[in-house]
């Protein structure tokens, strides 16, 4: 026995589990090749940055997912969060305004769990065209707020510095909101493996009626996970429209299926029961270093479109696979 | 084309099956006439759903030879298999709970039967033969069991079966719709169809088979007459040993004076349940007997608080307690360990360490972090405690047997300490060794003082271990009897009413 | 006896009809316009609402089947633009019959693949199909540059806004396919298949129905349905673009499901899934009537859609609940 690492084993355990992880090294690895640029401090910085909305929205979603459930309101809250909270910079202050912002992504989550449980929804499918409508109401509500219209930040008198840190600052060499995704990570790392609701969350999405029968809190952990969801994507859409000055009241458009996508691809199933942050971020690594590496090698726009989801279809493909 | 024993439907000789490290059928030979009932026992395990499977063409034999209606069969699909004349009825049915009757019937012959009309037509004729009323355009999911039984046998009938093998037909139906099966079986016995018996309930096979079949670990023990074995034989071939005791001595509590009140009830109503009021006392086993249906699990469940139910009045020692749902029963000493373990009671893909911890969590968890140390100590414990046969603490939940499955859902719940616990068929699916263990730990919760309520459709099982018993009927409490003194008929009576004779 | 199906065809209908919360709120909202001053009770009106209806009826039929053989499909998006496109580059090179067969073919082929995946390969429905339509975007915008295309054929145009008589080619065709298809579902083995596959998968095996072939076949219908409404569109608009159908996916599945097909599989129908995708039209149309502004429109929209799906999950767990 001894200390004799059987290399093939651990080289095949990697296939089978983080084919993901895999599949990330080796387009990097080829990018590097004929791109050394990549490497550059100014493209890594600019990874860190794409990382921000998206990977807060997936590590959201994660635990909604794992739970058994499925949150499409993720565009309309996305939406509802930046017309509001921009719009109360001014008249509130930055911090409130952000407050705030993050109130709404929690309050609209929460109703969201509100209505799943007020009416006995048992399956993932019920619960995702009730959030697919919740979303086209917050979306609306986002429309008729903002008049259609999409607010510059530079539009905003007193100071924007809190949002401009967000969306370009640094602190030393990683951009802040890398630095935030990095401690919301860790937070949510922590509540996944260590707590209580962590574990009833995975428990009900693997046999909710075990659960209940065993004292478990069922109808907490649905309550967090969507008001989780709603926290994280308010936080996704601060970070998305500090980076790009403007709240467009459609602003969340699209996430909802990127944020899926990510969270399955890197391996977290549907089903429920199972899964990880980790592996979510693995998702996200694999579909923004896509976009990244595609641009250093040249690849027009439209190709990487193609390219990628191409790529994501192959990704679920083969780690759907290795379940059956 | 061989043509021995034209009166044998079935004639299988030394078959044998190999799954890599078990070998679940060895050299194993029936034979089976037009027009008789085989009833084909053994525990779980002996062999007896390898055997069926092979037969429907589920499984490859190995090799033997199997011999049906006169033809040699050799690598046969189910739906070949079904049109010569071979067909099984599973205990979970293989019905299409979203569509009607009739097109249950003629599943995948839709062209065949010249489309909606002519299925209805043709189901109506075949379920009026066996005298069923069910209407050919209900959905299967609003059947009885027992409908959907006649609507199986309709099924088999369709395909012009000469022989229906019957996978543990008994376990759902009441006195009334057990009588009637056996009637349909006597009609098909008449026109010449072939039946094997799949049972547990000894006496079933008694009273209704003409052969035997008794099956141990792969092995065909000995094929007899009904009429040529008792009770004590069978159970002594099927265990391999002779059972002197099947259940142990009957537990007393050694601890509290066999008076003291734990648990009243009263006054529990709901759509099913009438009027129902009992007291279940310190350290003892309160059975309930009675037919599927009668409520059993129904008043259980309001106690345990899994169904909401409102306006009755719980008290556990005196003391007036409201229980409206499972965290409050667990907090008041009751614990619940439910009838489908795989559906109700196991987290499938979740560990064996993490069944068992699944009721402790909050005893776990401190300023909302979870102990895992803890944890592992618990599941160590229990796994210890009970002998539950497991690779390791993490082995995921779906790779046990069934009894030790069983065992971890115990743990779970022993773990808190529970003055209450509940058990609803704790041993359906789980062979007798393992039984006898389970009521071992019965006997043991007893003798430290904790009380069972025992819920089983073994009527033996119950009047063995309980120290009292209640016939529940139709929603109601009939009786209460002390199962060492009363005698069997008479709780009997109790527990299927004033409705017909039969047994559970 | 049981209520739902007791007696055959007639009191079906009926029954169903009076549970079918989509048809209700159609008959509420056709209630409420008898008390306004407007023009939506005219027969250019209501022959426009149908003609608006008319492409995400045709979407919906071919999903339905996807669904009710368990299974669902969310790249018809994706198709309907990339048909659209190839067609319309096709139709100034070729007679519009065989382009318009091109386009359908296309279609096929796309459902051909999604079935690979999801039946053949057991790949989970929902996020291959997700997957699919965004990779089908992307080669619609690969071809077209993003940029919309338009044919020079007048024909082409006059398929998707003509009329025969008062009514509109798009209602027609899409009245030919719905009867198509429901004829396919209720009266051949196929379509009574499908239910069972839906149903109970392996009960389905068992009983010797191929049901791989047939859920294939499923996807392989679904294409070509999400093709024919691509084309229709292109040919009503007389323009490829790669930017159609971005909402369609979700939007059509949640109206099938609105209308009562439930994603378990098994359960639904043609004319269920018709009215489900009629009430959002319908209350677009009378919306439009009442004078109502567009955002305040989606609102309304967004409510009926977890109105009917909460009422649906109620009942059936107040069903679940009696104790």
């Amino acid at each position: 026995m001894g200390l004799q690492i059987n290399h093939r084993s651990v080289i095949k355990a990697l296939f089978k589990d983080y084919l993901i992880l895999v599949a990330i090294i080796a387009l990097v690895f080829v990018t590097i090749i004929f791109e050394p640029k990549f490497l550059s401090s100014a493209n890594l910085t600019n990874i860190m940055r794409q990382f921000g909305p998206l990977s807060m929205v997936s590590l959201g979603m994660t635990f909604v997912i794992i739970g058994g459930f499925i949150d499409l309101s993720v565009a309309g809250i996305m939406s509802l969060v930046a017309v509001i909270t921009v719009s109360l910079i001014e008249p509130a202050g930055q911090f409130p305004a952000l407050i705030a912002g993050l109130c709404i992504g929690a309050a609209a989550g929460y109703l969201n769990s509100a209505v799943i449980l007020t009416c006995g929804a048992l399956t993932s499918a019920e619960a995702l065209f009730i959030t697919f409508g919740m979303s086209t109401v917050y979306g609306a509500l986002a429309l008729i707020f903002s008049k259609g219209a999409t607010q510059h930040m530079s539009w905003i008198t007193s100071g924007t510095w809190v949002y401009d840190a967000i969306g370009q600052g640094s602190v030393g060499f990683l951009s802040v909101s890398f630095v935030v995704f990095l401690l919301c990570l860790f937070i949510l790392y922590i509540f996944q493996q260590k707590t209580y609701l962590g574990r009833a969350v995975f428990l009900t999405g693997c046999n909710k009626t075990a659960a209940e029968l065993s004292g478990v809190h069922v109808k907490r952990s649905i309550r967090l996970i969507y008001t989780i969801s709603g926290i994280m994507t308010a936080a996704g859409s601060i970070m998305l429209f500090s980076r790009v000055t403007t709240a467009s009241p459609v602003i969340g458009k699209n996430y909802e299926t990127n944020a899926i996508l990510a969270v399955v691809v890197g391996g977290t199933t549907l089903r429920g029961g199972e899964g990880s942050v980790l592996r979510t971020v693995l998702g996200v690594m694999l579909v923004t270093l896509l976009s990244n590496c595609m641009n250093m090698l040249g690849v027009s726009t439209f190709m990487q479109t193609v390219l990628k989801g191409a790529i994501l279809i192959i990704a679920i493909w083969l780690d759907n696979r290795k379940e059956s | 084309m061989e043509n021995i024993d034209s009166e044998a439907i079935l004639k299988m000789k030394d078959v044998t099956k190999t799954f890599p490290g078990v070998k679940a059928l060895e050299k194993v030979s029936i034979e089976v006439k037009r027009g008789q009932v085989l009833g084909l026992v053994g525990e779980n395990g002996a062999g007896k759903s390898t055997l069926m499977k092979i037969l429907s063409g589920v499984y490859t034999k190995d090799s033997g030879t199997v011999i049906f209606d006169g033809e040699t069969i050799e690598n046969i699909t189910p739906v070949e298999s079904l049109h010569r004349g071979l067909s099984i009825i599973y205990q979970e049915f293989n019905l299409v709970n979203s569509m009607t009757v009739g097109e249950n019937i003629y599943l995948g012959r839709f062209k065949e039967m010249r489309g909606m009309r002519g299925t209805h037509a043709k189901a109506r004729e075949l379920l009026d033969s066996i005298g069923s009323r069910i209407d050919t355009w209900s959905l299967v999911s609003e059947l009885s069991v027992s409908e959907m039984q006649m609507v199986e046998i309709a099924k088999a009938l369709s395909f012009n079966s000469k022989l229906i093998i019957m996978d543990e037909p008994s376990s759902s139906l009441t006195a009334d719709e057990l009588k009637k099966l056996f009637d349909i079986v006597h009609q098909l016995k008449k026109r010449g169809i072939a039946i094997i018996y799949i049972s547990h309930k000894l006496d079933e096979i008694f009273d209704l088979c003409d052969i035997v079949t008794i099956m141990r670990d792969g092995h065909v023990i000995d094929t007899k007459p009904v009429g040529e074995l008792t009770r004590n034989d069978m159970i002594a071939k099927m265990v391999g040993r002779s059972i002197e005791n099947e259940y142990p001595e009957r537990p007393r509590c050694a601890v509290h004076c066999p008076s003291d009140t734990l648990l009243e009830v009263r006054s529990l109503n709901t759509k099913k349940l009438h009027d129902i009021s009992f007291t279940l006392k310190k350290g003892e086993i309160l059975g309930f007997i009675g037919l599927v249906g009668a409520g059993r699990t129904e008043i259980v469940r309001a106690v345990f608080g899994a169904d909401k139910v409102k306006g009755h009045d719980i008290r556990i020692n005196g003391k007036h307690i409201k229980i409206k749902n499972p965290r409050d029963a667990k907090a008041a000493g009751v614990a619940f360990v439910p009838e489908d373990r795989k559906l109700q009671g196991l987290a499938l893909s979740f560990s064996v360490k993490h069944n068992i911890s699944m009721a402790a969590l909050d005893r776990l968890t401190k300023y909302g972090f979870l102990n895992t140390s803890a944890e592992k100590g618990i599941a160590e414990k229990h796994i210890k405690a009970l002998g539950i046969k497991t690779p390791h603490m993490n082995t995921t939940a779906v790779n046990l047997s069934g009894g030790n499955q069983q065992k971890c859902i115990v743990g779970r719940w022993l773990e808190i300490n529970p003055n209450i616990l509940i058990l609803d068929e704790p041993t359906r699916g789980i062979d007798v060794g393992a039984k006898y263990e389970i009521y071992l730990l019965m006997k043991k919760v007893v003798e430290n003082g904790g009380s069972i309520i025992l819920i089983s459709s073994e009527l033996p099982e119950v009047l063995n271990m309980s120290n009292r018993v209640l016939t529940i009927c139709e929603g109601r409490i009939t009786g209460e009897f002390d199962p060492e003194e009363a005698d069997a008929n008479s709780i009997m009576e109790k527990a299927i009413g004033l409705s017909g004779e039969g047994k559970i | 006896m049981d209520t739902k199906t007791a007696s055959p065809f007639g009191g079906r209908i009926i029954k169903l009809a009076t549970r079918q919360k989509a048809f209700i709120a159609i008959i509420a909202m056709l209630v409420v316009m008898i008390f306004f001053d407007t023009k939506f009770y005219t027969v250019y009106n209501l022959l426009d609402l149908l003609k608006s209806a008319s492409i995400n009826e045709i979407f919906a039929f071919g999903v339905t089947l996807t669904i009710i053989c368990g299974g669902c499909d969310l790249s018809i998006g994706g198709t309907m633009g990339l048909a659209g496109i190839v067609t319309v580059m096709l139709i100034d090179h070729m007679p519009i019959p065989f382009a318009i067969v091109c386009g359908l073919g296309l279609g096929a082929f796309i459902g051909f693949i999604n079935g690979f995946f999801v039946v053949h390969q057991k790949t989970e429905p929902f996020i291959i199909t997700l997957g699919m339509g965004m990779l089908l975007k992307g080669i619609s915008q690969q071809l077209t540059d993003a940029h919309p295309i338009s044919s020079k054929n007048p024909n082409f145009m006059m398929i998707g806004n003509g009329k025969a008589g008062v009514v509109p080619n798009l209602v027609i065709i899409m009245i030919i396919v719905m009867l198509i298809m429901y004829y396919i579902l209720r009266y051949t083995q196929f379509g009574r298949n499908c239910y069972a596959i839906g149903g109970d998968y392996d009960v389905a095996v068992y009983s010797g129905i191929n049901a791989v072939r047939i859920k294939w076949a499923a996807y392989v219908i679904c294409g070509i349905t999400a093709a024919l409404g691509g084309i229709l569109l292109s040919a009503r608009l007389n323009s490829g673009s790669s930017n159609y159908g971005d909402t369609t996916a979700l939007m059509v599945n949640c109206g099938v499901v609105v209308g009562g097909t439930s994603f378990a599989g098994g359960i639904g129908g043609i004319f269920q899934s018709a009215i489900g995708i009629l009430v959002f039209s319908v209350l677009e149309n009378c919306l439009n009537m009442l004078g109502i502004d567009a955002y305040i429109q989606q609102v309304f929209k967004g409510v009926v859609i977890v109105s009917i799906i909460w009422l649906d999950c109620f009942g059936r767990k107040r069903k679940r609940e009696v104790v």
